[in-house]
């Protein structure tokens, strides 16, 4: 039987454990793709968003035979790009990160958004960030944040 | 793969269907939330057959592997079911979510479904050696209940091209995103020379099954809709002693005074 090939962040990889895994666990705990966050395993919270051929998933709802031949981008590689640079900016400058346990998948959930639509309404903002809960409540930050970072990254998505 | 079959071809996916006892995983949404021990995945996203919107001169065919996102984005779909999809979970769930996933998922509470029963729709179910259409009461019979043979397979739903034109759509839950219905209500209405030929209402959530009841519908059916006010109390009353309520959080009460009202609304949106 074949592993389970994927591309991790830029880097393609061979899965030898268990197709029925779920990808939250098989990120986290073998690839030690801590930004994944656990919040619900019931894909309600949006903690443990990834971006699977540039779509945005709840990996908690995902097996991991699910991405054989996929690509999948977690915050440890989507760090690397000038997007969220614009976009770790935008978060900072109007303090839209409390605890951070909502903050990695936010800012997938926010790359999602803005690589469709780079120039969001308020009204879209909220509607693309409407799977990912922030338990500090700090929603209206985070959606100026992303609404910051659609300006001052102009050009990028 | 361990514990795990992937298929190109719709072909290679039936024969693993027939020689093993795989689960059929196309959003894996809900299947992950069982998380069944001891399974194995058939993974079908990338078959093509499955992943298409197409029409021909009766049906819009919606593939079984089709997202509520790529669905939303496709001109072929019609309104009613866009509105309904427009409102399931949020946009990571729609992007994984699938038509055939619904409906297989047996839950009374799945948003597209309830949309296929009132807009009369079919299924075309395919295995090893045969296929067939079956209409959508046929093929979702009650929770967790389908009328399903070991090795088929739903391949496609099959939405009426015509007809779907007058519609009401409604989804009560708790909140506006990542709400599990407590109550959804999907009605067709359809107007000939004056007179009322559909009046197609289903409820979703509130009882096992979805529910629809033709024959209170056959009621209306070619009245003016002046004629069918006058029938209008009546057809409520047979609503209300028919409907079935389920003990749900919000309590059977609550969903039967829903329906009713969704019910009263749909009517009077058409004049009724």
């Amino acid at each position: 039987m074949a592993d389970i090939r994927f591309v991790l962040n830029g880097k393609e990889t061979e899965y030898h454990g268990s197709a029925t895994e779920r990808l939250l666990d098989v990120l986290r705990n073998q690839y030690r793709c801590t930004s994944i966050k656990c919040g619900c395993r019931e894909g309600e919270c949006g903690a443990c968003a990834v971006l699977i051929d540039g779509i945005l998933h709840n990996s908690c709802c995902v097996a991991a035979g699910a991405v054989d031949g996929s690509s999948v981008v977690t915050l440890e590689g989507y760090r690397e790009t000038a997007r969220f640079a614009a976009l770790e900016k935008a978060f900072a400058a109007v303090s839209a990160v409390q605890c951070g346990f909502c903050t990695p998948g936010m800012i997938l959930a926010a790359e999602a958004l803005l690589s469709k639509n780079p120039h969001p309404s308020e009204d879209e903002i909220r509607e693309g960030l409407s799977g990912n809960f922030c338990r500090c409540t700090g929603y209206n930050a985070i959606v100026n944040a992303v609404s910051g970072a659609a300006k001052e990254g102009n050009g990028l998505w | 793969m361990v514990n795990g079959y992937t298929a190109s071809s719709l072909k290679e996916a039936l024969t693993i269907l027939a020689e093993t006892n795989a689960v059929p995983y196309a959003g894996g949404t809900d299947l992950m939330l069982e998380n069944r021990p001891g399974v194995k995945y058939l993974f079908l996203k990338k078959i093509p057959e499955l992943r298409s919107i197409t029409a021909d001169e009766r049906y819009i065919r919606i593939g079984a592997a089709v997202t509520f996102t790529e669905a939303l984005a496709s001109p072929l779909v019609p309104p009613l079911m866009k509105e309904a999809v427009s409102h399931i979970a949020a946009p990571a769930i729609r992007n994984a979510g699938t038509f055939g996933g619904n409906i297989g998922n047996g839950s009374d509470k799945a948003d597209t479904v309830v949309v296929e029963f009132a807009a009369d729709a079919k299924a075309r179910i395919v295995s090893k050696e045969k296929e067939r259409i079956a209409d959508i009461d046929k093929v979702f019979l009650s929770r967790k209940h389908l009328g399903l043979s070991d090795g088929e397979l739903i391949a496609e739903i099959l939405l009426p091209r015509k007809g779907l034109e007058r519609y009401a759509y409604t989804k009560v839950g708790g909140r506006q995103s990542q709400a599990v219905s407590f109550v959804s209500f999907a009605g067709v209405f359809g107007l000939e020379n004056g007179r009322i030929t559909n009046a197609a209402a289903a409820f979703g959530a509130a009882g096992d099954a979805v529910q629809r009841y033709r024959d209170i519908e056959k009621s209306l059916i070619g009245k003016t809709p002046d004629e069918a006010k006058k029938v209008k109390a009546d057809y409520l009353r047979a609503y209300e002693e028919r409907i079935l309520v389920n003990q749900s959080r919000v309590g059977p009460e609550y969903q039967r005074i829903v329906c009713l009202n969704l019910l009263n609304d749909f009517l009077s949106r058409f004049g009724v």
